[in-house]
C-alpha cells in the first residue's frame, strides 16, 4: 500500500527542523481535545456539570410536588397496612361452588381477548402504515398520528360505554372497545417498530426497482415482524386483563361477576375468580414467552 | 472517446469495444445548493469491462454511484445508463432504470430474517406481478434463483436465514440478487470494505468474472489500491469531485495513483 503522500511536512517548525518524525507531524496537524475536558473524561468519579445537577434537582422537585398533590403519605400507608391485611384475609378461603360459572366467564373473557387482539392488531397495522414516517407520505402521516393521539387520550371505558349504548350489553361491545382502544397505543408502537428497521435492506429493495408495496412487504415487514408479534402478544395479555374491567360496564367477560361479588361481599367467590384470572394470565404469559423466543 | 483531463496516458477504449452502456458527460452535482460534490465528471462504461472507481473519502465516489441510479440529484450534465436518460426520470422511469442496474453494497443489505433464496428472489421484484402478494414467485423465478446461487457457490445454504451466513457468503448472496435482476450494468459500492483480504479477492474475482462472461460493465468503488490494480480493467480516480485519472489498469502504477490520496483534510465524508 504505497500510497503514502510524498508531500513534505507542512508546519513551519517542521520545516525549520528539517526532519520530523511522522508522529510529531501528525500531532501538529491533528485537532486536540481541550486538556481540561480530557482530564475530566479520564477521572473515575466526575463532579456533575451544572446542567446535570440542575436536571437532577428539577426531577426531585417534580416528584415531591406530585407526591404532595396526590396526597402520597407513608404514615397513612403504614397505618392502613392492617386494614389491607384484613381485606386480604377475608379473601380466604376461596369458595369453589360457582367454578363452572367462573370457567364459562373466563372462556368468554379469553374469546373476547382473542377476537379483540386479532382485530386490534390488524387495524393497528393498517394505521401504522399511515403513521410510519419511512413509509407514509406527509399528508397521511400527520392525520394518522393525530387520530391515534386522540384515541390514546380516551380511556377504554369511554369506548366501552359508547359501544354498549350502540350495540347493547355483552361481549360484542367489549370487543369493539378493545379493538378501537388498541389502535391508539398499538398503532403508534407498530409504526415505531417499522420506523426502526435497518435502512440497508430497504435501500436494496428500492435499488432493484421494487414498488412501495414491495419495499414494505420484503424490506420493512420481515424486519419488523419479531417486534410486531411481540407487541401483539403483549396486547393480548393486557386485553385479557382489560376484559375483566370492561365487564364492569356490562361489556361482557368476567368483570361484571367480579364487581357483583365485591358489592355482595361474596369474598370467597371473588377470591376464586381472582385465582382463576391469575392462573390464566400466567399461562398466557408463559406461552407468549415461548412464542417470543421462537420468533426472535 | 473520453475527454478526461487526465495527466496520464490517454484512456484507451477496449479493443473491439461495443458502444458504452453508461455515458456520463460533464456531470455536476451539488446537494441543496451546497458546494459541487462532482465537478465535470466524464465516464464511459463498456460491456464486459470492470472499472475500479478510486478516490479518498469525500472524493465523490458514492455520489457518482448514486447519480447513476437516480438516488442523487443531477445539477447539470448528462447521465445515460442502459438506455435511460437519468436526469428528469419520473418515479416509474426510475424504477425501470433501477431494475436494469444491479447494485452491491458494502453492508450487503440483505433482509437477515428472510431465507437466502428469498433474498435472491427479491432481485426479480420488478417482474413480479400483483400475484406475488398471495403466492410468492413463480417456479421459473425460483429455478433461476437457485441457478444463480449455484453460480456464486452458495446453493447449499438456500434455505437458511441470510443473517446466519458469514460476511463473504452474504456478499455472494447479494451478488446473486443483483444478477437476478438480469442487470445491464452492475454497480458495487465498496463491496469488500467489510470483508477480510482473502474474501475480498473471492468477491472481486466473482464480479470480474460476471463482467466478462455476461458482457456487463461492472463499476466497483474500492479504497484499497492493490485490490483495484489486481481486479480491474480500467481505473477511474476521483479527487475533489473531478476525474484525475482514467486509464487502463495495465498501464498504471501505484505511484501514478498517489495524488488521489493526497488529501489535506481528514474530515471528509463518503
Amino acid at each position: 500500500m504505497a500510497i503514502q503522500s510524498p508531500q513534505a511536512p507542512q508546519t513551519p517548525d517542521a520545516l525549520k527542523a528539517g526532519k520530523v518524525p511522522a508522529g510529531a507531524r501528525d500531532r501538529a496537524r491533528k485537532p486536540v481535545l481541550d486538556p481540561r475536558e480530557r482530564a475530566r473524561l479520564e477521572q473515575a468519579f466526575r463532579v456533575p456539570r451544572a446542567r446535570t445537577a440542575a436536571g437532577a434537582l428539577l426531577a426531585v422537585v417534580l416528584v415531591a410536588w406530585s407526591m404532595a398533590g396526590a396526597e402520597f403519605n407513608f404514615v397513612k400507608l403504614g397505618e392502613g397496612a392492617a386494614n389491607m391485611g384484613e381485606f386480604l384475609a377475608r379473601l380466604f378461603p376461596p369458595t369453589w361452588e360457582k367454578l363452572p360459572t367462573i370457567l364459562e366467564l373466563l372462556v368468554e373473557t379469553l374469546q373476547m381477548a382473542i377476537v379483540g387482539t386479532v382485530l386490534g392488531a390488524l387495524l393497528s397495522l393498517v394505521c401504522a402504515f399511515g403513521a410510519a414516517s419511512n413509509i407514509a407520505p406527509r399528508w397521511l402521516y400527520y392525520p394518522a398520528r393525530w387520530i391515534m393521539n386522540v384515541i390514546r387520550s380516551l380511556p377504554d371505558l369511554v369506548f366501552a360505554l359508547m359501544f354498549v349504548s350502540a350495540v347493547g350489553l355483552g361481549p360484542f361491545a367489549g370487543i369493539l372497545a378493545m379493538t378501537v382502544g388498541a389502535v391508539g397505543s398499538m398503532g403508534k408502537i407498530f409504526a415505531e417498530a417499522m420506523e426502526s428497521v435497518d435502512r440497508g435492506p430497504v435501500v436494496a429493495m428500492q435499488a432493484v426497482g421494487a414498488s412501495k408495496r414491495q419495499v414494505v412487504q420484503y424490506g420493512v415487514l420481515p424486519q419488523a415482524a419479531p417486534l410486531l408479534t411481540s407487541y401483539t402478544l403483549l396486547m393480548f395479555e393486557s386485553n385479557v386483563r382489560g376484559a375483566t374491567i370492561l365487564g364492569m360496564v356490562g361489556a361482557g367477560g368476567i368483570g361484571l361477576e367480579l364487581t357483583t361479588a365485591m358489592r355482595m361481599y361474596d369474598y370467597g367467590h371473588l377470591s376464586a375468580m381472582v385465582i382463576c384470572i391469575v392462573v390464566l394470565v400466567t399461562i398466557i404469559d408463559q406461552v407468549s414467552a415461548v412464542v417470543r423466543r421462537k420468533i426472535s | 472517446m473520453t475527454t478526461d483531463a487526465a495527466p496520464l496516458p490517454a484512456p484507451a477504449v477496449p479493443a473491439g469495444a461495443r458502444p458504452p452502456l453508461v455515458t456520463v458527460r460533464d456531470l455536476k452535482v451539488a446537494y441543496d445548493g451546497g458546494p459541487l460534490v462532482l465537478d465535470g465528471v466524464h465516464l464511459d462504461l463498456h460491456p464486459g469491462e470492470t472499472v475500479a472507481l478510486l478516490g479518498s473519502s469525500g472524493s465523490g465516489k458514492s455520489t457518482l454511484m448514486r447519480t447513476l441510479t437516480g438516488f442523487a440529484p443531477v445539477t447539470s450534465g448528462s447521465v445515460r445508463v442502459a438506455g435511460h436518460d437519468v436526469p428528469g426520470l419520473g418515479r416509474a422511469g426510475l424504477r425501470r432504470l433501477r431494475a436494469d442496474v444491479g447494485q452491491v453494497f458494502q453492508q450487503f443489505n440483505l433482509v437477515g430474517r428472510l431465507s437466502v433464496l428469498t433474498n435472491v428472489l427479491t432481485g426479480a421484484l420488478h417482474e413480479a406481478g400483483p400475484v406475488n402478494l398471495a403466492g410468492g414467485f413463480s417456479a421459473a423465478h425460483r429455478r433461476r434463483a437457485m441457478e444463480l446461487l449455484d453460480r456464486v457457490g452458495i446453493a447449499h445454504k438456500a434455505k437458511e436465514q441470510a443473517r446466519s451466513l458469514s460476511g463473504g457468503q452474504q456478499q455472494r448472496v447479494a451478488i446473486a440478487r443483483a444478477l437476478m435482476q438480469g442487470p445491464k450494468v452492475i454497480l458495487a459500492d465498496e463491496p469488500v470494505a467489510s470483508l477480510d483480504p482473502k474474501l475480498s479477492h473471492t468477491v472481486l474475482d466473482l464480479l470480474r468474472g460476471i463482467a466478462r462472461e455476461d458482457g456487463i460493465p461492472v463499476l466497483v468503488s474500492l479504497h484499497v489500491l492493490p485490490l483495484a490494480l489486481r481486479h480491474s480493467d480500467r481505473v477511474v480516480g476521483l479527487r475533489h469531485g473531478e476525474v484525475l485519472v482514467s486509464a487502463p489498469t495495465a498501464r498504471l502504477s501505484a505511484e501514478q495513483l498517489a495524488p488521489l490520496y493526497d488529501h489535506d483534510d481528514e474530515e471528509g465524508e463518503d
